[in-house]
C-alpha cells in the first residue's frame, strides 16, 4: 500500500468510528444493568452482559411493533402495486397531459405533512378509520403513491419499446401487455420500491404520533413515548432503541443496494 | 389510448390519482382555508376572518425564533452536509472497491434509520453526565471541558445541527459518488497524462462536473431543513426554553398541544408555501431538462 492510500484508509477509517460510535453506543449501554450504566463508560462493553433491558423495552413495545409491523406490510404491497400499474400506464400507454400529472403527482413526494394532518384527523373521523391499523394502511398507502409511481415510471421508461411491440403487433390489448410481459420483468423496481416504502412507512413518525392513541400507537411513537417518560433507565430506552431499529438495519444490511437505488431516484425522507 | 381505453388499468389509474389528488391538494387547500375562518380551537366554523391567523404569527415570538432557526438549519445544516458528502466521496472514490463498498454502507447506515431513532442515540450521546461525548472530553481533557450539550440554550441548535449533519452527510456521498462514476473516463484519464495530481483531478476535473448533484442534493437538504419536525420534537422537544423551536415543531405544538387549528393551520400554510418555492421551481428546471 503506498503513502496516498494510506492516507486515504486512515481518514475513511477514523470516521467510520465517529459514524459508528452512536450505534455501538447503544448496543453496549443497552446490554448493561442498572448500575452498570453509572459506574462504566458507555463506550466500554458491558462486563455482565443482561438481557433485562431488552425484555423490559420488548414488553413495553410489542403492541406497538405489531401495529407498525401491519399497517407497513399492507401499506408497502398495496403502494407498490397501485405504483406498477401507475408507473406503466404514465411511461408506456400515455395519454394526453400524462406528464402534467405526472408531474403534479411528483409534488405529492416533497409536500411537507404538517400541511394536510389537521383536516385529515377530520377526514379518517369521518370515515370511521381513526386511530385503527386499516387508517394508517391507507395513509400510508395513499401518500406513497407518488413515489412508487416515480420508481416504476423510472424503471418502465428505461424497457425498451421494442420489447412491447411484438405484442402490440399480435393485438394484445395494455392490459394483457402488463400482465404477461411487464409484470414479470419488473421485479427489480418491485423490490426497490419495497424497501424503500417498508423503511419509510416503518420510520414515520408524524402521523403515528397524530391519526393513533394507545393500543393502536406504533413502535416509533411508543418508542418517544418511552424516552420522554423513563428518564432514568438508559438501559431500557437504548434496548428500545434497538429493537425498533433492527427490522430496517436488517433489511439496510440485507437489501441495501436496492435501498440506495431508491435513495437516488429522487427520494427523500418525510 | 385506443378503443381499450377502460381496462383495469385505466381505472386503477383514474381511482388511485384521485384520492391521491383529494389528499395531498385537496387536503392542503382544506387546510389553507382552514387558516382563514374563524375557527376557535377545535371548534370548526367556516366564517371567514381573513389574514387573522397570520397577523397572530407576526406577534408571536417564538414564530420568530423558530424561522430564525430554520434559517440556522439553511446556513449550517446544508454546507455541513455538502461538505462532509464531498470530502467522503471523494476518499470513498479513490479508495474504490471492497473498502469503498466497506465504508459507504457505515456512513449511509444513520440516513436509512429513522429520526426517532437518531434522535434516541444522540440523546444519549450527549448526555451530560453519561453521554460518550463529555465522558471522552472528561477522560481527555479534563472536567472542565465538558458542555452542556442539550442543556444550554446557546449550544443546544448546534448539537442539533450536527447530529443531523452526521445523519445526512452518507446520503450526499452517495448522490456525490454516483456524479463522480458519470465524469467520462476519458477525460480523467486525459488529465493524468497531462501529470494532473490526484487533488488537481478532483478540484479542477471532476468536483466542477457535480453541479446538477450538489443541485439535486441541495434541493433534498433545503426541503428538509425547513420541515424538520421528529428529530427535533425527539431529542429537544424544542427546549432548552424555546431555543431550538423551528416551524413544524410550533405548529405540531399549537395545533395538538393547545388545540388551536386555525393557527396550526396557518403555520402549516406558511411552511407549505416555503416547501413549495424551492421544490416546483426544481421540479419544473428538471422535466424540462429531460425533455431536451
Amino acid at each position: 500500500m503506498n503513502k496516498a492510500s494510506l492516507v486515504v484508509y486512515t481518514a475513511l477509517t477514523i470516521l467510520a468510528f465517529m459514524y459508528f460510535l452512536p450505534f455501538w453506543s447503544v448496543l453496549t449501554t443497552a446490554l448493561k444493568s442498572d448500575i452498570e450504566v453509572r459506574m462504566t463508560i458507555p463506550i466500554v462493553p458491558p462486563s455482565n452482559p443482561t438481557t433485562t433491558p431488552l425484555l423490559k423495552a420488548f414488553e413495553l413495545m410489542k403492541q406497538g411493533l405489531v401495529n407498525s409491523l401491519l399497517f407497513t406490510s399492507f401499506a408497502t404491497i398495496f403502494s407498490s402495486l397501485i405504483g406498477s400499474v401507475n408507473g406503466f400506464m404514465l411511461s408506456k400507454v400515455k395519454f394526453k397531459h400524462s406528464d402534467t400529472v405526472f408531474l403534479a403527482l411528483s409534488v405529492g413526494i416533497f409536500i411537507p405533512y404538517h400541511a394536510v394532518v389537521i383536516p385529515l384527523i377530520t377526514v379518517t373521523s369521518k370515515a370511521g378509520i381513526y386511530n385503527s391499523i386499516l387508517g394508517m394502511t391507507i395513509v400510508h398507502t395513499t401518500y406513497g403513491i407518488p413515489i412508487c409511481t416515480l420508481f416504476f415510471k423510472n424503471f418502465f421508461d428505461e424497457l425498451p419499446e421494442s420489447i412491447l411491440n411484438a405484442a402490440r403487433i399480435d393485438g394484445a390489448g395494455d392490459f394483457t401487455i402488463y400482465k404477461r410481459i411487464a409484470l414479470p420483468l419488473s421485479w427489480p423496481a418491485f423490490i426497490i420500491t419495497g424497501v424503500f416504502q417498508f423503511t419509510s412507512i416503518w420510520n414515520d413518525f408524524l402521523f403515528g404520533v397524530v391519526l393513533t392513541k394507545g393500543s393502536n400507537q406504533p413502535a416509533s411513537v411508543v418508542l418517544a413515548n418511552l424516552l420522554g417518560t423513563t428518564a432514568a433507565e438508559w438501559n431500557v430506552q437504548m434496548a428500545g432503541t434497538f429493537i425498533y431499529a433492527l427490522p430496517v438495519v436488517a433489511v439496510y444490511l440485507l437489501l441495501g443496494k436496492y435501498l440506495i437505488r431508491g435513495y437516488l431516484a429522487g427520494a427523500i425522507k418525510g | 389510448m385506443g378503443s381499450h381505453s377502460l381496462n383495469p388499468l385505466a381505472i386503477i389509474l383514474i381511482a388511485s390519482l384521485a384520492t391521491a389528488f383529494f389528499f395531498i391538494y385537496g387536503l392542503i387547500g382544506w387546510n389553507m382555508l382552514l387558516s382563514f375562518t374563524k375557527s376557535m380551537g377545535l371548534i370548526t366554523s367556516y366564517e371567514l376572518a381573513g389574514l387573522a391567523q397570520y397577523v397572530k404569527a407576526g406577534s408571536d415570538a417564538v414564530f420568530h425564533v423558530s424561522l430564525k432557526n430554520n434559517l440556522m438549519l439553511i446556513t449550517l445544516f446544508i454546507p455541513g452536509s455538502i461538505g462532509l458528502g464531498l470530502l467522503l466521496a471523494v476518499l470513498l472514490d479513490i479508495a474504490g472497491g471492497k473498502g469503498e463498498a466497506l465504508y459507504r454502507t457505515i456512513y449511509l447506515l444513520p440516513f436509512s434509520l429513522s429520526f426517532v431513532i437518531t434522535a434516541s442515540m444522540w440523546a444519549w450521546m450527549y448526555n451530560y453526565s453519561y453521554g460518550v461525548i463529555n465522558t471522552l472530553l472528561t477522560a481527555l481533557l479534563g472536567r472542565a471541558f465538558q458542555i452542556n450539550w442539550l442543556g444550554d440554550p446557546n449550544v443546544a441548535l448546534y448539537s442539533v445541527i450536527l447530529a443531523l449533519i452526521w445523519q445526512f452527510s452518507g446520503y450526499t456521498s452517495l448522490v456525490f459518488l454516483a456524479g463522480i462514476k458519470s465524469v467520462p473516463e476519458s477525460q480523467i484519464n486525459a488529465a493524468k497524462i497531462d501529470g494532473a495530481s490526484t487533488l488537481q483531478l478532483y478540484t479542477k476535473i471532476i468536483i466542477p462536473q457535480l453541479k446538477p448533484w450538489i443541485l439535486s442534493a441541495f434541493v433534498v437538504l433545503m426541503v428538509f431543513a425547513l420541515k424538520a419536525f421528529d428529530f427535533i420534537y425527539v431529542l429537544t422537544n424544542g427546549g432548552p426554553g424555546v431555543s431550538t423551536y423551528v416551524l413544524a415543531l410550533l405548529m405540531f405544538r399549537r395545533a395538538f398541544f393547545e388545540t388551536d387549528f386555525p393557527y396550526g393551520a396557518a403555520l402549516a400554510t406558511i411552511l407549505f408555501t416555503m416547501v413549495i418555492s424551492v421544490v416546483v421551481p426544481y421540479l419544473l428546471l428538471s422535466s424540462r431538462r429531460e425533455e431536451k
